[in-house]
């Protein structure tokens, strides 16, 4: 088993995991980015508490906490999804997609549900390939479940209620459980240090930004005068 | 080391802790009332807070026959017969002739000797059915639907499925026996809407679908499924080849029928 403990998105960018990513770049730009699909979520995230946390409900803080986590879980929930109906996995990689995308879904359907009509709406995707080739799919799975669990930690300490607290425990172990086995998989260490870092939203939101995972929908409703054959 | 030796020196290493605890615990008990007692270890803490959420038994993806898969194509690229260095079939722009992003229905994929990608995909282009492979790159994130449109010509009516269940049929006119709505299957490249045309109702979709016979036509002859200004003509054969429905019945399908669906011309 190799000793690399720290598999970042900068790693796999370097050893050509999501090459066409680099290829990419100038298709979606950051600006696009920004104010495309992550930026409305984004927007959401400040939009504040509502009426359905008006009596007791968690904080306006809370809840952009939890926001910001239900964006984790879309984008984890649709990548496992994805290599899923890719059929690309092949052997112990496709039995993991297949329980872990299966928990990435219910995590999902738990924020909806406490969330309401507050909850982030799910971004649109483009994996570039990461779904559909094993070393690939590992490679950025192990990526993802490390962010996750970075993300989880890096917000638990700014958690006001204690319910939305033990709810972000609950998902964050889960999460660290998803790493080591994605990153056994993948035959890397899965526990070598003592203690992990967190990761700040800024810093979780531009290493997924860099990914360009995240992009706006097509546009596939126009307003011209049809000129089709009538 | 036997599982009994294991057992022993479990028992002994858990025996002198053991011991030494006893010792506090007495040790505890004698000490001066005058100091406050420490809170015994373990006891009043209170229970876990319950967690916000209300988490769901996890649900495995099932097989799903009804899915078709759809990507934008992102760059101008050639669709050739093979992977790799295939014969060229056409070429592809980003946008359709009615400035949506221009779409690929995705049929299935593979890789080529150096490893890449490929998605042989439905074309928009004539000869009618052709499809093409396409390099992944080239192409932008999958997207899914659930729906299929079945068009009869026989009948005149068209059928949308969603999960293989109908939950649209309404009549149509296709096309006159000189221009005919060409039969095979096919996807909705756009919808467009607010446009002012009371000739084509008031929504349109663009399908992949192209009309053979009227090759001098603009923006390429594409076939369209869109609204009349003349519903009394419905069903029969009326059209140049497009798909005509009454406005009310483009309406409703303007709201269950989303881009990318499978269009079949039978």
């Amino acid at each position: 088993m190799s000793g690399v403990d720290d598999l970042s998105f900068d790693r796999l960018d370097a050893d050509g995991a999501i090459a066409e990513s680099a290829e990419r770049a100038g298709v979606v730009s950051r600006a696009t980015f920004l104010g495309g699909a992550l930026g409305g979520s984004l927007a959401l995230l400040a939009a504040g508490s509502g009426q359905a946390w008006a009596q007791g409900g968690p904080s306006e803080r809370d809840v952009a906490i939890l926001n910001y986590a239900i964006i984790l879980e879309y984008l984890q929930a649709s990548f496992y999804t994805e290599a899923q109906r890719m059929k690309a996995l092949r052997g112990r990689a496709a039995d993991a997609a297949e329980v872990v995308g299966a928990v990435e879904r219910a995590h999902v359907e738990a924020f909806k549900d406490v969330l309401g009509k507050q909850a982030a709406k799910r971004p649109s995707f483009d994996f570039q390939g990461t779904t559909e080739d094993q070393n690939a799919f590992l490679k950025t799975a192990v990526a993802f479940e490390d962010l996750a669990v970075a993300a989880y930690k890096g917000q638990a300490p700014r958690i006001q209620g204690s319910s939305a607290l033990a709810a972000a425990l609950a998902i964050h172990s889960v999460e660290a459980r998803h790493a080591a086995w994605m990153r056994y998989l993948f035959g890397v260490q899965p526990a070598s240090r003592a203690f992990d870092e967190p990761r700040s939203r800024q810093q979780t939101l531009r290493v997924v930004n860099s990914t360009n995972f995240i992009t706006s929908s097509p546009s596939t409703q126009g307003r011209r005068t049809p000129r089709y054959t009538g | 080391m036997s599982p009994m030796g294991v057992g022993r020196t479990l028992r002994a290493s858990l025996v002198l802790p053991a011991g030494a605890g006893l010792l506090g615990f007495t040790a505890l008990l004698l000490w001066p009332a005058t100091d406050p007692a420490p809170a015994p270890p373990g006891g009043a803490l209170p229970a876990p807070p319950a967690s916000a959420l209300d988490v769901r038994a996890p649900v495995r993806l099932e097989r799903d026959p009804h899915l078709a898969m759809w990507a934008a194509v992102e760059r101008r690229v050639t669709a050739r017969a093979a992977p790799g260095r295939g014969k060229r079939v056409a070429r592809l722009r980003t946008v359709t002739p009615e400035g949506t992003d221009n779409l690929a229905l995705v049929r299935r994929r593979t890789r080529d000797r150096r490893g890449r990608v490929w998605v042989e995909a439905r074309l928009p282009v004539l000869p009618n059915g052709t499809t093409g492979w396409l390099p992944r790159a080239a192409l932008g994130g999958y997207r899914l639907v659930r729906t299929h449109l079945v068009v009869n010509r026989r009948s005149s009516t068209a059928t949308l499925r969603r999960d293989g269940r109908r939950v649209f049929r309404a009549p149509v006119g296709v096309g006159l026996q000189r221009w005919p709505t060409p039969r095979g299957r096919f996807y909705i490249r756009n919808k467009l809407v607010r446009y002012r045309s009371r000739f084509y109702g008031p929504v349109a979709f663009g399908t992949s679908a192209r009309s053979a016979k009227l090759t001098d036509w603009p923006d390429g002859a594409f076939v369209g499924v869109h609204g009349t200004d003349r519903p009394d003509l419905i069903p029969g054969r009326v059209s140049h080849g497009c798909i005509r429905m009454r406005n009310r019945d483009i309406v409703r399908l303007g709201r269950l029928m989303p881009v990318g669906t499978p269009v079949t011309i039978e």
